[in-house]
């Protein structure tokens, strides 16, 4: 009898978490509002560097103005051996189990549920729509801990924490294999702007993520580097923490799901999403 | 015999030291000439994140690292009412140029390097519309090509008044009609710029932007020195 507890035991140690997790829900909303979608186990090649040449083309002559100087064609060549030679491969990284990724940038309003306070630079008179909507900024990656922390204590059904690099660049791609085209960092994220706008003012990614570029410089677990890109594993301890996915103040250049920059940032452009899991 | 040599080493050590210019009189110097303390890498402008700022023959070279990737230097310190005197010596074809009030991406007010699109000493907005853009039409009388030039910009205000002379000369003066900055800073860092000229990869788009900085070109600075000015000066 004992052995048969013992077994029922053991097979529901192993079986219960698998039919948990198949039974998960694509999007859960937890009580403070905050809306999760579900990121399913998969790889994706990261750190992979193709810098772009351009070509040579003819200085334009305009009528009653100085000719333009232009880099003559030789240029072109140097610059071409200097790509191949700076250009990675970069490595795959395979994401094992699944998780919940916050649909939106965490809010003032959020912030304000949680925390109690608003440490948001742009709120107030500076926002001409409902500033709660608009994401948290002029946190560190401390206050961010301390959110997460209290939040984890509030909430008894789910455990949070910041996403690490590849969680957060896994979810930003959301299957694309290589960098973003302009135009679609444009349409779907919140850059070359001067303030914040509300979360979700854009078109969301193929996994029905938002803001993922732009609006705010998002958090993640990992210490930074200090190189262009992440290493296969991160840094284990650092100055600095790695920040993804570029602000309002971002270009195309920069708002891509490759760019891999840090703290401290100018603070009022400087926010985070969270993942979750359930308990 | 040997007294003889005390003349030519006297007038040798004279020269030697004249050659090397020295920081105006009130200036104090914010680069050592050795080492780049005080100084730190900005870790979120677009321009790059991973420039080549190093210091060489007692001289701040700014370049790209790796290829494409530019990235700006910045002052460890903010500075509000100043004035800022630095010597350059920059390569045609490369673009970047001097942040005043700097944040820590780079969102600046921008004397703008470009000697082959002939805008060196213009006033930009890096990463925000300036009011009044300042054009060097000027410059001419008192730019050195190809060698090194003296600038000095003062900056006083609230409400940005902005001067800069090339080489002793002014070449503008600006009063700004409001505070451009979008988080109205009215400190911030000195920043120097390398320009970007790669994409991540060609799938992010068709960009023609070698002429913003050829390869393997550089700015080179030294004399970098800074007055404070009263916090409360109003002009």
């Amino acid at each position: 009898m004992l052995k048969k507890l013992v077994v029922m035991l053991l097979l529901g140690y192993v079986w219960l978490p698998n039919i948990s997790l198949m039974a998960q829900a694509e999007a859960v909303t937890n009580s403070f509002g905050m809306e999760f979608v579900l990121i399913k186990p998969g790889s994706m090649l990261v750190g992979k560097y193709q810098p772009t040449v351009g070509e040579y083309k003819p200085p334009v002559v305009r009528a009653g103005e100085q000719p333009q100087w232009v880099l003559p064609p030789k240029a072109y060549k140097v610059a071409a051996k200097m790509a191949q030679e700076a250009a990675k491969p970069g490595f795959t990284v395979t994401i094992k189990r699944p998780y919940y990724i916050g649909k939106f940038e965490v809010t003032q309003e959020q912030w304000q549920k949680v925390m109690g306070n608003n440490p948001a630079f742009f709120q107030g008179s500076r926002v001409k729509d409902d500033t709660g909507k608009h994401p948290v900024e002029n946190i560190t990656w401390q206050d961010a801990q301390t959110f997460i922390k209290k939040l984890n204590k509030l909430d008894k059904e789910h455990i949070y924490c910041l996403p690490n690099e590849f969680e957060w660049e896994y979810a930003a791609r959301a299957g694309a294999e290589d960098d973003i085209l302009w135009a679609n960092a444009r349409k779907m994220g919140i850059i070359s702007e001067q303030i914040t706008r509300a979360v979700g003012s854009k078109e969301p990614n193929a996994w029905g993520i938002y803001d993922m570029i732009g609006n705010v410089w998002e958090w993640v677990q990992d210490y930074y580097n200090d190189k262009i890109f992440a290493d296969p594993v991160p840094p284990q301890s650092g100055k600095e923490h790695v920040l993804k996915g570029a602000s309002f103040t971002g270009d195309a250049k920069n708002a891509t799901y490759l760019t891999h920059a840090a703290g401290p940032g100018n603070g009022f452009d400087v926010g985070f999403r969270i993942v979750m899991e359930v308990r | 015999m040997r007294l003889k040599f005390i003349p030519v080493i006297i007038l040798f050590l004279f020269f030697y030291y004249s050659a090397l210019a020295q920081v105006p009189k009130g200036f104090k110097p914010i680069f050592n000439g050795k080492n780049l303390k005080g100084w730190h890498i900005s870790r979120t402008t677009h321009q790059g994140t991973t420039p080549n700022f190093h210091v060489e023959n007692g001289y701040l070279i700014v370049k790209q690292q790796p290829y494409g990737q530019g990235g700006v230097l910045l002052t460890d310190k903010k500075y509000q009412n100043f004035e800022l005197y630095l010597e350059a010596k920059i390569d045609s074809f490369s673009n970047g140029g001097i942040f005043i009030r700097s944040s820590e991406s780079g969102i600046a007010y921008q004397i703008e390097f470009d000697e082959s699109a002939g805008s060196t000493g213009n006033l930009y907005g890096e990463r925000m519309p300036v009011s009044k853009v300042m054009q060097a039409t000027e410059r001419a009388k008192a730019w050195k090509a190809n060698d090194w030039n003296s600038f000095r910009i003062r900056m006083v205000g609230e409400i940005p008044h902005i001067t800069l002379w090339i080489n002793g000369v002014q070449i503008w003066e600006v009063k700004q009609p409001k505070n451009d900055f979008t988080a109205g800073a009215v400190a911030g860092m000195i920043g120097l710029q390398s320009h970007w000229t790669a994409l991540f990869s060609p799938t992010a788009g068709d960009w023609n932007g070698l002429n913003s900085w050829a390869p393997g070109a550089a700015h080179r600075f030294r004399n970098i020195a800074i007055k404070e000015l009263d916090k409360n000066l109003k002009e």
